[in-house]
């Protein structure tokens, strides 16, 4: 697949691959078991410019591309999930919205301390009683003089643990139009702003998700991002750049664990033969080498699609899905191969296996995306 | 004007390949005993202000070299390609070298890798300075610079040698004086925004074809055979103070360890 990227790809896949080598896949099992977030790596990161990728260079950022973007995420995934999670959630469903639909003040406020990594920024959209549903969120900002007055309990935030700029979705007109749902940006640190316990999770344990809880807390109203009632097309915009993201990441898990079942393979003996003679393990080696292959064509595709212009929601969507479940299939013939060994903490295949799970559950599940996807196909809105 | 370096790199091969050499964009690569060099370049500049050209000489993949140079820091690029360069020894690559530095004066500062990972010979950089009549100094750790006058550091036989020399001089630059940084995504950015590297000819370089490329290089490659390593296995005996005295005579012996 290389071989029809342009040289400014193959620049990004390898300058990012050689810090990812060296600086996170050594410490990517041991964050995992102590459930660590690596600021001393994330602050080189930043200084790369994996927290800007897209954003402008005069704003801090790399000013790349999505492709770019889609490259880098896989690449860090492949090193670490955990890591991939932070840097694809900061940059496609934090900073992004905010260089969208941000105002001139806005952007220049949040985006260079984001775009430079020395914030991190979340999306808090996730509630107890609104997940898949989206529009049933309970939250709510209230307009008092020139602040709103916000109440909310988002759960499941990732890098919430950590998060200086946090994008809320509320309620902004909860008495009259209860469907009024917009987009208000919280900062840490703001009086009546709670930083709940992190989550104890199966995998993606790097990550610092938590909760994120909002008493009274008073936020202007210049917080605001584009108008009120815009939520839902922020939110929809967002994710379409979200799911590309998702679909990269489990696209850098799903080749990581390839290749350690086929070094594994190669090097594992039993009946006198390395694994990989018996031909039960290469029809694995085929179909993980053809999932993954797959995975990033229609990553890549839905890449393409944005750098052109054209839409590329059906295709992210696509992408994501096929992604996701070919990466806990992958995952899945990687601890097979290894074994009794592949579900011991010893092997990296085992990390690999918690960190897919997930990926077909988070910025929508794969059945949202199955319904989200035969309405487009169906011509429906 | 100010501080001028040049720094030769050149894209190689990854893979050793069984038969015959082609290389594309998948197997080539910035030589990784040039990334010190670049880092050294950089420093220099961070340091003493000036400009950095980077000069590669290969075929049209060698570009990629170039670009990921400028994406580093550098501020102008030169690919000197020429089907008549084909074939070219390391005199004739030293040669069209030297013509293109000529070409850029005045410089202060040639830089370049020790070796290369596909070629190893290690004479690019001594025939190039000979050829330009410039002193040269092998294997630098450390380079000072104070009015036209550099101050470098090398290891040699167990000994730090200091040497003063009169610029314009041409180094190699030790591949472990330094690590090397990462590439950081608004370079790559700014790389490919900006217009192509330049590139150059032999009539650009005032190069007779009977000076370049295989015409003009004395050497022939006969063959090129893959070598064979055979594994031998030795215990070694004793108590643990006798095996690993055996063990340190032996690797010292071999040459393994500098002891
Ligand atoms: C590690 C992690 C990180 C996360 N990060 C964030 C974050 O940063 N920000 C954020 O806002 N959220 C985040 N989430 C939340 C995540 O997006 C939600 O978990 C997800 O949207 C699903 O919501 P839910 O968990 O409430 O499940 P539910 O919506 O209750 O769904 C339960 C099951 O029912 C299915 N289902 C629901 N509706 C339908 C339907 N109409 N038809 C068919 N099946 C249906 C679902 O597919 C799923 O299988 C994160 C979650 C995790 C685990």
């Amino acid at each position: 697949m290389d071989s029809l990227l342009s040289e400014k790809h193959r620049i990004v896949r390898r300058s990012v691959r050689s810090f990812c080598e060296r600086e996170i896949r050594p410490i990517a099992g041991e964050i995992d078991r102590e459930a660590r977030f690596p600021w001393e790596v994330v602050e080189k990161m930043g200084k790369l410019g994996y927290f800007g990728i897209q954003a402008p260079v005069e704003l801090g950022g790399g000013g790349l591309d999505s492709m770019s973007y889609a490259i880098i995420v896989e690449e860090i995934s492949r090193a670490s999930g955990s890591l991939g999670l932070c840097v694809t959630v900061h940059n496609s469903v934090a900073l992004y919205p905010i260089l969208a639909f941000g105002s001139e003040e806005q952007i220049a406020k949040w985006a260079p301390p984001l775009a430079s990594g020395q914030k991190i920024g979340a999306f808090c959209l996730t509630e107890p009683n609104a997940g898949s549903d989206a529009s049933g969120i309970e939250g709510t900002a209230v307009a008092d003089g020139d602040a709103y007055v916000v109440n909310t309990n988002k759960v499941f935030v990732t890098n919430g643990g950590v998060a200086d700029i946090c994008l809320l979705f509320l309620k902004t007109n909860p008495y009259d139009d209860p469907g009024e749902i917009s987009v208000v940006v919280a900062e840490r640190g703001t009086p009546g702003f709670v930083v709940g316990d992190l989550e104890d999770l199966c995998g993606m344990r790097a990550n610092p998700v938590s909760s994120i809880r909002l008493y009274d807390c008073r936020l202007s109203r210049e917080n605001l991002l584009g108008r009120a009632g815009m939520g839902l097309k922020i939110g929809l915009a967002t994710l379409d750049t979200g799911r590309m993201g998702i679909a990269a990441q489990a696209l850098g898990i799903a080749q990581a664990a390839m290749e350690e079942g086929i070094l594994y393979a190669q090097q594992r003996r039993q009946f006198r033969v390395p694994l990989a003679k018996h031909q039960a393990i290469q029809m694995m080696i085929a179909d993980m080498g053809t999932l993954v292959e797959a995975s990033r064509l229609m990553t890549y595709r839905a890449a393409a699609f944005r750098d052109a212009g054209k839409s590329f929601s059906q295709e992210s969507a696509m992408a994501k899905l096929f992604a996701s479940e070919a990466c806990s299939k992958v995952t899945d013939m990687a601890v097979q191969i290894h074994g009794g060994y592949g579900y011991s903490k010893s092997y990296a295949v085992e990390r690999y296996y918690r960190d897919a799970r997930v990926t077909r559950i988070y910025e929508g599940s794969s059945e949202v995306h199955r319904m989200v996807i035969a309405r487009g196909l169906m011509g429906k809105k | 004007m100010g501080f001028h370096i040049a720094v030769c790199v050149k894209s190689v091969i990854l893979e050793a390949p069984a038969e015959q050499v082609i290389r594309n964009e998948d197997n080539s690569e910035l030589n990784p005993f040039d990334r010190p060099v670049l880092e050294a370049a950089l420093r220099l500049k961070e340091f003493y202000g000036g400009r950095i050209t980077a000069l590669t000489m290969g075929p049209s993949v060698s570009l990629s070299a170039l670009l990921e140079a400028r994406a580093f820091g550098v501020d102008r690029e030169i690919l000197i390609c020429d089907p008549g360069l084909a074939g070219s020894d390391t005199l004739a690559t030293s040669r069209a070298l030297a013509a293109a530095l000529r070409k850029l004066a005045p410089l202060d500062l040639v830089l370049f890798g020790v070796r290369t990972a596909d070629s190893d010979t290690g004479q690019v950089g001594p025939q190039t300075s000979v050829a330009l009549g410039i002193p040269f100094v092998g294997m630098v750790q450390s380079i000072e610079w104070k009015q036209d006058v550099f101050r470098v550091k090398r290891v040699a036989d167990h000994f730090v040698e200091e040497y003063e020399v009169k610029g314009p001089a041409a180094f190699t630059i030790h591949p472990g004086a330094l690590v090397p940084r990462d590439l950081g995504l608004a370079g790559i950015g700014r790389a490919f925004q900006g217009d192509r590297a330049e590139r150059w000819n032999l009539r650009d370089l005032g190069l007779q074809a009977d000076r370049a490329g295989d015409a003009g290089s004395p050497t022939r490659v006969l063959s090129m055979k893959r070598v064979t390593k055979t594994k031998q296995c030795e215990f070694i005996t004793g108590d643990a103070l006798e095996q690993a005295d055996a063990l340190m005579k032996r690797l010292s012996e071999s040459g393994a360890l500098g002891v």
